[in-house]
């Protein structure tokens, strides 16, 4: 029994982790039907920003998050007038955005390769091999910051959501975009910031990923497969979905591996895909799909 | 000076036919129309041009004689025009409260949002009674009343319904019609589309025939309504249920 509650508390904390690392790509879904298949490339390009900056600069990554994600935000917001606004009225956006984001993927990769090369990189801050007890329990020091960062700021995001009149103005697209129009909504406005918002969070997740998960730039195929899983256990779209599609498949992906072995985590993430696609197409807590 | 003009107007949606063929309608304030015709007419097609969702081919609507020239719909709504669609016009996940704050999305004023939806509540205890509850868990005919009610937190001059009767049970029916009327007192002026077309005329001072794209008559809603011309052409069968009770 201790046993197991160990290792729930390992997959709570890389569920939460994983949250953060899938909100901005089911939040780019929600307001603006993009699937965006270079959310992860992002990630692991905050990734390198963070390396360099610890390993030149010394600054701590989780620091790093204050200049990292300003600047992907920036970042996102001129992706999307560049190339998001000119694919807007096709007839098949949804199709169109796999594709451009698909290509964006591959030239960020290019790019990294090219400056960076194939080695694996990892930050080290001094909490990294650190941990503490928490009665019987074992908490990885480094593990638990970035949870904590993680709750924060999906906290402040859901806060921002929920409070904000620009907040008002992304739920309402996200749920009715015609009628977030004629309420007077920028539409446009609200999908170039929530790009920019969905990059912060790929840059705030590159910072944690710097020095949790080793990485280089092919890295991020795996990582963009593992977020879809997790965006579509938890319904295209919806963010509460993605948290706790998150926290489900961290606790269920550390049991499994603890229990059977280590090569079998990731399977945990496309069988519980596989499963929620039989049972429930929408996701947890997706939307109906339109006929 | 009309208050609205739409002037040669063609539209039509992706790479599809013209809907709209050059049509042309003047708006004057403080008056009520109410667009008939056919299905596929383009009444509801007219009403997303001049609201902003779809822009027009070719020609243009002008507002005060200012002409939209691709105004976005937010501009649209800013300078007064607000439109409540046919379906699926609330916000399934927001409450009650929640959707009129949005309609008041362009108010930046908290007193007078908070003064509007006393209002709104007023016109509509039911919705101060479902104040917390989802948009998307209120009947078809609260939905509607939402729907009209967070088009008035805008206080618009010129208030566009498309069809605002589908679908609803009669007595809710009579109601959204005794709160238009109400609007029209108020001076708002009403553009609305209404399937049953005697009802409609009845309501409004002035009636609009749309058919293939183009106004093929428009007149005093009385005229209309007595014509026996277009009566038969379009008021067809709901003349002869009206007649036969």
């Amino acid at each position: 029994m201790t046993e197991i509650i160990q290792v729930t508390i390992f997959g709570l904390l890389l569920g939460g982790v994983y949250a953060l690392f899938a909100s901005g790509l089911t939040l780019a879904f929600g307001v603006m039907r993009i699937v965006n298949l270079a959310h992860a490339v992002f990630i692991v390009a905050a990734a390198y920003v963070a390396f360099f900056a610890f390993d030149i600069l010394g600054i701590d990554p989780l620091l790093a998050v204050i200049f990292i994600m300003p600047i992907f935000f920036i970042i996102g917001v001129g992706v999307y007038i560049a190339l998001f606004t000119r694919i807007e009225g096709s007839a098949r956006y949804v199709e169109m955005t796999v594709l451009l984001t698909f290509g964006i993927a591959i030239m960020i990769e290019g790019l990294l390769g090219w400056r960076f090369t194939g080695i694996f990189r990892q930050a080290a801050p001094g909490y990294l091999t650190d941990a503490f007890f928490i009665g019987d329990f074992l908490v990885p020091t480094g593990q638990f910051f970035a949870a904590m960062l993680s709750l924060v700021l999906l906290i402040g995001l859901w806060a921002f959501l929920r409070f904000t009149r620009t907040g008002y103005g992304i739920r309402a697209t996200m749920q009715n975009r015609a009628a977030a129009q004629l309420v007077g909504v920028n539409v446009r406005r609200v999908a170039a910031i929530s790009f920019g918002i969905s990059a912060a969070l790929a840059g705030a997740s590159g910072a944690l990923m710097s020095y949790l998960f080793p990485f280089f730039p092919f890295r991020h195929w795996q990582w963009i497969a593992l977020l879809l899983a997790l965006v579509v256990l938890g319904g295209m779209g919806s963010l509460k979905g993605a948290v706790v599609g998150a926290l489900i498949l961290g606790v269920a992906s550390s049991l499994v591996v603890d229990r059977i072995g280590p090569g079998w985590g990731p399977m945990t993430f496309y069988a519980a895909l596989f499963l929620i696609l039989l049972v429930r197409p929408r996701g947890l807590f997706g939307k109906e799909v339109a006929a | 000076m009309a208050l609205l003009e739409v002037r040669d107007v063609d539209a039509g949606y992706g790479q599809g036919p013209d809907i709209l063929k050059g049509l042309s309608l003047e708006v004057e304030a403080g008056r009520s129309y109410c667009i008939i015709g056919p299905n596929g007419a383009g009444k509801s097609t007219l009403l997303k041009v001049i609201s902003g969702l779809l822009p027009p081919r070719s020609g243009e609507v002008a507002f005060r004689d200012v002409p939209f020239n691709g105004a976005r719909p937010d501009q649209i709504l800013a300078a007064g025009i607000c439109f409540v669609p046919q379906d699926q016009a609330v916000f399934a996940e927001m409450s009650v409260r929640e959707n009129l704050t949005m309609g008041a999305y362009l108010v930046r004023d908290r007193s007078v949002i908070k003064e509007r939806m006393d209002r709104v509540f007023e016109l509509f205890p039911i919705l101060a009674e479902r104040a917390s509850l989802d948009g998307g868990k209120l009947s078809g005919g609260q939905q509607q009343m939402l729907a009209l009610g967070r088009a008035l937190m805008i206080d618009p001059e010129v208030l566009m319904l498309d069809e605002p009767s589908l679908g609803l049970a009669p007595q809710i029916a009579d109601q959204i019609f005794t709160t238009i009327r109400g609007l029209e007192e108020l001076g708002i002026t009403i553009v609305m589309v209404e399937q049953n077309a005697v009802r409609g005329l009845e309501l409004a001072e002035w009636g609009v025939v749309l058919d293939l794209g183009i106004v093929r008559f428009q007149g005093p809603a009385d005229t209309i309504l007595a014509d026996s011309r277009i009566r038969e052409l379009y008021l067809g069968k709901a003349v002869d249920t009206k007649d036969a009770s």
